[in-house]
């Protein structure tokens, strides 16, 4: 080979390869719009964009996998966490996580009421991005599901069987809904909700209570009303609701099928 | 030293020093608070630490690309620079624009973006700073009238990197399109443009250190770099996946970017074979130590560790945990700095008086210490990140608490990076030991001991 050859060699490569890449710009330009919901895109999102690379949250999080590699990806943040928690979270961090327990803490970010339900804003619309189904399993924030009990066991798939109970154990563990990234079904293992460990004694014992005020009469009406309408009942605590809103997100009962939720009460009720 | 002008390399080698270590304390910090707790939460967090680390980095490595293009070109075009104050009111420029961003990020003053943090005032100021770089060495080789391919790919990649900073300027509403942009910038920096300039040093030094034919080391200078460009061009879609981009950036990132070592490879073959054929005899072989030392970390690092998880099986369980800062830091190292440090140590005997070509033994501490601190580096972020992977990713343990049980491996981080620390700092103290010559001194006939070219009676001249 001579130094001409080599050169044309290097012209070839770096022209093919560029303008292939380019072609492939323009293409995905054009699925931008549709992968992304651009027409969700408002003034909000965008302006919660800012606040988000204003407050440098990128270099401890990650978000679509990208960032720090020292606090949570916030990739699904919302489907895990609802609005008033997140809410009561950015106002405070100090008040959820402990540097004790964790050895790390989030410093307060000081949002205003704007800027935190903007940033909320941008974090959902990045949670509904079409981005190949990852995370592959879902990334849990805090809290253990300690060995020996559910961690390890490859997940159930619902369609292997009929039964509503293992239907609702899979659907517990997917996400959507992510039910385990808040709650855990191990005893005394509270995470961002109360632990489900012992769920069924528990729930009839609440609705033969005074304290309770909803519509259930079972354990099972009860479960059903905590899925579907969080905030009836509240689990004391104050990492659990505030003003009398639960911190469990609330869009459960129009985005899960009525199936689903049959199923999820059948396998709720068996942890008793 | 031929050229009085090519003393300018000095002041830039100097600053980027200086930056170098810097990086390493906000390193060390930034190490510490993975351990934690962390007294420093309310004025200093991680995420101020964390990105004036790896700006840092970026900047002390462009300061050394662009002191080694000024010590570079001179030999290679056979003329002064153009303009030398030119060269001096650059470096300032540009220093002042770095402190400027550190300082800021301290008080908050950030665009956010990772690795892209500089508010947009400063990046104006890299811009011109930039162009006023190219301007200076382009006239100089237009005044000149002469260049080689050496030069040539060494200050293309100085013109291309400029050129893919410019979408960084841009605001995109879309976060996806935000970071599809952003890693047209820093991958097609790291895995290509960047990679052109290292390959142009390298067939510097090479030619110098071994005494190689010229024309055989830039025929495949010439194979290197379109190889670079094949695999690494397309390979930006490496960085595509799960990120909201078309379904069929996956493979093509899959494929390309696994060709990715093999230009990487090349280079070190190439490294190999022209200083085997000089049996290893030039006196500078400390900087031999660092010449070769890049081109295998560089397939360790980048290559090898990059390979690691570039597939997207593999990659949907390891994207954004600690694996990839395993790779990041082996890579950055073994490809950039440590090519800065090899031409700081090839240039240092004829930039500093009183100095053995040899080198010391100190010289040999830090090439050692700071290899085998950055290798235990990239260990304990491997280690941990498989950790990681399994427990958070593949069982479902929560963020918080599994870091927690990775708590011996930031011990181990820590050792390790203290041990780079010392190394860096030897080298630090050794390039600071000796008094810079003073331009006056330089005597343009004295000739250093570099090895006659094969076959050529002369070549461009010896530094
Ligand atoms: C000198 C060359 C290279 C340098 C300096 C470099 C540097 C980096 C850095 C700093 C990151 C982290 C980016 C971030 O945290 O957002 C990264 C990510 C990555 N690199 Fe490289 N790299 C190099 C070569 C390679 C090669 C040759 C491969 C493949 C064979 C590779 C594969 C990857 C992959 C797959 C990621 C993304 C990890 C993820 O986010 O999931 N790199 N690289
Ligand atoms: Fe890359």
């Amino acid at each position: 080979m001579t130094k001409r050859q080599g050169r044309l060699f290097f012209i070839i490569c770096t022209l093919v390869s560029a303008i292939a890449f380019i072609g492939l710009t323009f293409d995905s330009h054009r699925r931008f719009p549709g992968l992304t919901n651009e027409d969700k895109l408002t003034p909000e999102i965008i302006r919660g964009k800012d606040v988000w690379h204003n407050s440098n949250c990128i270099n401890c999080h990650t978000l679509l996998g990208e960032g720090g590699y020292y606090a949570p990806d916030l990739t699904k943040v919302t489907q895990q966490r609802g609005t008033p928690y997140l809410t009561a979270f950015l106002k405070d961090p100090s008040q959820f996580y402990s540097e004790e327990k964790h050895r790390r803490l989030m410093p307060n970010p000081k949002l205003s009421d704007t800027e935190i339900s903007e940033v909320i804003a941008f974090l959902d619309w990045v949670g509904h991005i079409d981005n190949q189904g990852w995370p592959p399993r879902p990334i849990i924030v805090s809290g253990t599901t300690i060995p020996g009990t559910d961690v390890g066991q490859p997940p159930t798939h619902a369609s292997v069987s009929t039964d509503p109970v293992a239907q609702g154990e899979a659907l517990f563990r997917s996400s959507p809904p992510a039910c385990n990234a808040c709650h855990s079904i191990a005893p005394g293992v509270n995470l961002a909700g109360p632990t489900l460990a012992g769920l069924a004694t528990r729930a009839t014992a609440i609705v033969a209570s005074p304290e309770y005020k909803g519509e259930a009469k079972t354990s099972a009406d009860y479960i059903r009303e905590s899925i579907t309408h969080p905030s009836v009942y509240l689990v004391p605590g104050a990492m659990y609701s505030a003003n009398n809103q639960s911190f469990m997100p609330d869009n459960f009962a129009t985005d899960l099928e009525p199936r689903q939720i049959d199923s999820l009460v059948a396998y709720l009720e068996t942890l008793k | 030293m031929r050229y009085r002008s090519q003393s300018i390399a000095y002041w830039y080698f100097a600053i980027a020093m200086c930056l170098f270590g810097l990086q390493l304390v906000f390193g060390l910090l930034s190490a510490s608070k993975y351990l934690g707790p962390d007294p420093l939460l309310d004025f200093l967090p991680f995420d101020k630490t964390k990105a004036i680390h790896t700006n840092l980095l970026i900047v002390w490595v462009l300061t050394g690309f662009m002191g080694a293009t000024y010590y570079v070109v001179p030999e290679e075009s056979r003329s002064e620079i153009y303009s030398v104050k030119l060269a001096y009111i650059q470096l300032v420029a540009w220093t002042l624009m770095g402190v400027t961003a550190i300082v800021g990020y301290m008080f908050g003053w950030t665009a956010g973006n990772k690795m892209l943090e500089q508010p947009f005032p400063l990046k104006i100021v890299i811009v011109i700073v930039m162009l006023m770089f190219l301007y200076n060495i382009l006239m100089t080789i237009k005044r000149a009238g002469r260049w080689t391919v050496t030069e040539g790919v060494l200050v293309a990649g100085l013109a291309l990197a400029a050129v893919l900073y410019l979408p960084a300027l841009i605001e995109y509403e879309n976060y996806t399109v935000s970071i599809f942009y952003r890693w047209w910038t820093i991958h097609l920096w790291v895995e290509g443009v960047w990679e052109m300039i290292q390959g142009g040093l390298l067939a510097y030094l090479l030619i110098r250190l071994s005494g190689a034919d010229r024309e055989v080391m830039e025929k495949w200078l010439y194979v290197i770099v379109g190889l670079v460009f094949m695999a690494g061009i397309l390979g930006t879609a490496h960085h595509y996946y799960w990120v909201g981009v078309p379904h069929y950036w996956l493979p093509i990132g899959g494929f390309f970017s696994a060709l990715e070592p093999v230009a990487l490879l090349g280079m070190a073959m190439y490294a190999y074979f022209a200083m085997r054929r000089a049996g290893f005899s030039h006196p500078n072989s400390l900087a031999v130590h660092w010449t070769i030392g890049s081109t295998v970390f560089t397939v360790f690092g980048a290559g090898l560790l990059g390979f690691a998880h570039t597939w997207p099986s593999v990659n949907k369980w390891t994207h954004g945990t600690l694996i990839t800062a395993m790779h990041g830091h082996g890579a950055f190292y073994g490809a950039y700095a440590m090519t800065v440090l090899a031409i700081i140590s090839y240039t240092l005997p004829h930039l500093t008086s009183d100095r053995k070509v040899e080198g010391n033994s100190i010289g040999y501490w830090a090439f050692w210490m700071q290899v085998m601190g950055m290798f235990g580096m990239t260990l304990s972020f491997g280690t941990a990140g498989i950790g990681q992977v399994y427990l958070e990713r593949i069982l479902g343990l929560g963020y918080l608490d599994t870091q927690l049980k990775l708590q011996v491996h930031f011990l181990m981080l820590i050792a390790t990076a203290s041990v780079f620390a010392i190394g860096a700092a030897l080298f630090i103290w050794n390039f600071f030991r000796t008094a810079p010559k003073s331009v006056a001194a330089i005597d343009p006939s004295a000739s250093a001991p570099d090895l006659a070219p094969a076959g050529h009676a002369s070549s461009a001249g010896s530094g």
